[in-house]
């Protein structure tokens, strides 16, 4: 239940160029010594979407992502994300245009609150210099407001308000996958990437993970790129699957069409034969 | 003669009288609390109300509002009254047949809702209800998709269509408000169905305006006192406070951010008074005791010495008899060092007044609390009555009773010893139910459906609901109820239903408390599953069975229970089990379960269930498995005919 009238501002009253979320994949090739993780792999996301990843153990899902945002750089192909060529891009430029993600992993600070978790998200958009911000003048004090505000709505949007104050590390685990989105979007990214966001979930759990993520993308515009195992739940949710096997891409399409796909039949439940 | 006034003309008097930006109304969002002045609550209501009449609304209809604790619930009751409605507050946790069945009997045109979740179970069943015009919602959460339903508005826009009729219509507003009269119908309340179909009782605004002058007087609220809005708008208690308090004394309601965060918002706000169910008592006291077993062995000493003293200081004290001045220093050192400090933990360090109602309470949760340091007191009241008129006052805590009246009530017990009251804040009747009015009346006094009897100190004692006392085979009256309150002190057992009528000895269904049972067999590395599995370990039935003893040693010998079982699930309002407000569906459960019940009296030892149980989809799904009855043993407690009651039972015994 949101405790307030639900509507964040930081969904509201972002400018329709920080909603544009074009990434292009093109040709990449990623090998680790002979491991070939992806093989010419091709993939598009516009905005507004919510395209799913979806694979076999193994198929290089991680790996995608991982180039997407620029953990790793594939040996040949290019990445395009609105016009920049990011490739090569480090990941802290990354998020300063436009970039988020969650890890599979939870990335927060254990022994910080849920709320100073996503504050510290927020500073890719803090401009203060150190100087002022030791004085904690004016200026920087009415910024932290500013923050503040954007992160509690967010704590409201995620139905976190009991656990702002609580240490991350004491969570149980569905809570801190929440927090986890919070802080991604607490950096107000155009295009978000969620690895593996349901992972370790129970039902209820994942029902309300549920929930926010269709409220982000169907009511809000958020572009995401979703990896996840739980077919039900990709299914019902993406508007685009693309299927990974082997480092390759098998076949892309509307969740129908890839679910009957008998190439994705066979890479998920084996052959008959074999 | 002083002037009546209808509840919303009141708020008008006082937003004009007091200082205009002092706080009327807070609530915490975004982490802060917010608050409405006394001008802005009068602003809110006046474009409510404005909005309203732009929707074309009548006076004399009926509006439905399914809200939960907000400061949107003032404005829009506010708003509904002053514009001549009548508002008729329903529990946000109905199920949609519930809210389309009420509307539908209303033939309520409007209906103020929280949410999405209210708004989708009214359009669910709209084709019941056609004569709905509009549904306001508060929470624009995922109504985007709903944009432009011609049914659907949100607030925010009623209050924009308000301003702006405010400015095209200036007089309107006042010219509306001006037509009220104090003995026009408030708001209509649904009281609780334990027996049959709910009936809706009128309460008028003379109701709520004498109701709030009586507490008011009778405790000396000030203007800068708050009150925390926990319980349902649906319940008596909170309007009583709200609507008939709050506005004639001008203290502050505050509304906490969610219920999940009512403990922290309560420490923050540190309320001075409050009113709230048993039950909450019970949890508390169960948590505090549960925690405290759980410190460290230093804390559990000082605790254990604190409670001692605090004890022996609070029965004392109750008893009239004296208190020596070493104990008295050892009380003070004991609420220093740990009762203050225990206090504040759970928000309640600043209350000046605690009560209980609602439902009987045990009277060791009574004592536990004032042995803290709490001063809690039980209280007693009805939805007919418009909420609380018996209270006890400070210095006279009498552990069993309910205190005296509030000044301007009078209140008696008649030969059958039910209780009778006569005051200003009873209610008008029951909507279009003439005989139930009329069966609610005697001589003008109203009849309570509770029997008691007053002891010498004027104070009153409330043996249990009328028509659920109950007899046993021998003859002898008993109140389950009183038994249940009893076994519901042990932090271990979350409810507990009694049976015994025509029969030769009590039995007992108990449902186990999941957490505090949980933690206590994870501390025994007790490995367990669902709370079915839970329920049916031995070593937890032998734990309830030694709290079973415990309350059979304070029985007198007809009323020990003899044999009891653990249910495999917890009754629930979604079965129909309980009521919306928690009270046992007494004569439904029987029936549910008698095949467990009829088995505990025909000797079995183990009875097979197969049951049927409500998945939250709504499926009905199959439960098999095999309850276990437990037989308790101890002195007294028989098995064949009970005994007479010994002499010095309250009135029980006193079977005419």
């Amino acid at each position: 239940m949101k405790a307030y009238r639900g509507e964040p501002t930081i969904f509201r009253n972002r400018p329709a160029e920080r909603n544009r979320a074009e990434l292009e994949v093109r040709d990449v090739t990623l090998t680790f010594g002979g491991v070939v993780a992806l093989k010419d792999m091709n993939l598009q996301v516009h905005s507004g979407e919510l395209v799913a990843v979806i694979g076999p153990n193994g198929a290089g899902k991680t790996s995608l992502m991982n180039c997407i945002t620029g953990y790793y750089r594939p040996q040949t192909g290019k990445i395009l994300f609105n016009g920049h060529d990011i490739t090569k891009m480090a990941t802290h430029d990354l998020v300063k245009i436009g970039l988020g993600r969650t890890f599979q992993n939870i990335e927060l600070f254990p022994g910080m609150t849920v709320l100073s978790n996503m504050l510290l998200a927020r500073h890719i958009h803090m401009k203060y210099s150190l100087g002022w911000a030791c004085l904690f003048s004016r200026s920087v004090r009415k910024q932290e407001v500013s923050h503040r505000r954007v992160v509690e709505e967010l704590i409201d949007f995620l139905e976190m308000q009991p656990i702002r104050k609580t240490p991350v590390g004491s969570l149980p685990y569905g809570f801190m996958k929440r927090v986890e989105l919070g802080r991604a979007l607490a950096m107000e990214p155009s295009l978000l990437v969620l690895d593996e966001p349901f992972a370790g979930m129970n039902l209820e759990e994942k029902e309300d993970m549920v929930r926010f993520l269709v409220e982000l993308n169907r009511v809000w515009g958020q572009t995401m790129i979703l990896v996840e195992h739980d077919m039900s739940i990709v299914m019902s949710i993406a508007k685009r699957v693309v299927v990974l096997n082997f480092g390759e891409k098998l076949t892309e399409g509307t969740a129908q069409e890839v679910q009957g796909h008998p190439e994705v039949i066979k890479a998920y439940l084996g052959d008959e034969d074999g | 003669m002083t002037k009546q006034y209808t509840v919303p003309q009141l708020l008008y008097e006082r937003a004009e009288a007091m200082d205009p930006n002092r706080a009327a109304i807070r609530e915490k969002a975004y982490g802060v609390w917010q608050t409405w002045s006394w001008y802005a609550y009068r602003q809110h209501m006046e474009w409510a109300g404005l909005g309203l009449s732009a929707q074309g609304m009548k006076r004399g209809q009926p509006v439905a509002l399914v809200l939960d604790n907000h400061a949107e619930w003032l404005f829009s009751q506010m708003a509904v009254q002053a514009m001549g409605g009548v508002p008729v507050n329903l529990f946000t946790s109905s199920t949609a047949e519930e809210l389309v069945s009420v509307i539908h009997r209303l033939k309520a045109p409007y209906a103020f809702v929280q949410d999405q979740e209210q708004v989708d179970k009214l359009l669910e069943g709209c084709e019941k209800i056609p004569f709905l015009r509009k549904i306001i919602y508060i929470d624009p959460t995922g109504m985007k998709g709903y944009e432009n339903h011609p049914l659907l508005i949100s607030f925010k826009d009623l209050l924009k269509a308000g301003e702006r009729t405010g400015v095209e219509n200036p007089d309107l507003f006042l010219r509306e408000l001006k037509k009220g009269r104090p003995g026009d119908t408030a708001v209509m309340m649904l009281t609780s169905g334990t027996t049959g179909i709910p009936k809706l009782a009128v309460l008028t605004h003379r109701n709520f305006t004498a109701m709030g002058k009586q507490w008011t007087d009778a405790l000396g609220i000030r203007p800068d006192d708050n009150w925390l809005s926990m319980a349902p708008p649906a319940w008596i208690v909170d309007q009583m406070w709200g609507f008939g308090v709050a506005v004639h004394s001008g203290m502050i309601m505050n509304f906490p951010e969610m219920p999940d965060t009512v403990l922290p918002d309560f420490r923050e706000i540190g309320p001075s008074v409050i009113i709230t169910s048993s039950r909450f008592w019970e949890d508390l006291a169960s948590r505090i005791r549960v925690r405290m077993s759980d410190a460290g062995w230093m804390k559990r000493r000082l605790y254990d010495w604190s409670v001692g003293i605090g004890k022996e200081v609070a029965e004392r004290t109750a008893a009239k008899k004296e208190v020596s001045t070493a104990l008295r220093l050892s009380g003070k050192i004991a609420s220093w060092l740990i009762f203050r400090p225990l206090l504040d933990r759970v928000g309640c360090a600043r209350f000046r007044e605690a009560y209980t109602g609602g439902h009987p309470i045990s009277p060791d949760v009574i004592l536990f609390f004032r042995s803290i340091g709490l001063n809690l007191k039980q209280c007693y009241g009805l939805t007919e009555t418009c909420g609380i008129f018996q209270v006890q006052p400070d210095g006279e805590v009498k552990l069993e009773t309910v205190g005296r009246p509030l000044p301007g009530t009078q209140v008696r017990v008649a030969d059958d010893q039910e209780i009778l009251v006569k005051s200003d804040a009873n209610f008008a009747g029951y909507y279009q139910d003439y005989k139930a009015t009329e069966g609610a009346f005697a001589d003008g006094w109203l009849k309570t459906g509770d029997a008691g009897y007053i002891d010498g100190d004027g104070h009153l004692l409330i043996i249990g609901r009328k028509e659920e006392i109950i007899r046993n085979k021998k003859g002898d009256a008993f109140s389950p109820d009183f038994i249940e309150t009893r076994l519901k002190f042990s932090p271990y057992i979350k409810e507990a239903v009694i049976f015994g009528e025509g029969k030769t000895f009590m039995t007992a269904m108990i449902n186990i408390d999941q957490d505090n049972v949980g933690n206590w067999a994870e501390e025994r590395k007790i490995p367990y599953t669902t709370y079915m599995d839970l329920s049916q370990q031995p070593a937890v039935e032998r734990l309830i069975l030694s709290d079973v003893t415990k309350v059979n040693e304070q029985l007198p010998p007809y009323m020990k229970i003899a044999k009891f079982i653990l249910l495999y699930k917890l009754l629930d309002a979604d079965d129909e089990e309980l009521t919306r407000t928690g009270k046992v569906r007494r004569r439904f459960v029987y029936g549910l379960y008698l095949n467990l019940i009829e088995g505990m009296y025909d000797g079995l030892g183990e009875i097979a269930v197969r049951g049927k149980i409500k998945y939250r989809d709504g499926r009905v799904g199959r439960i098999e498995t095999t309850v276990r009855v437990i037989d308790v043993i101890g002195p007294d407690v028989t098995k064949t005919a009970g005994s007479t009651p010994s002499a010095g039972e309250p009135a029980l015994g006193a079977v005419s």
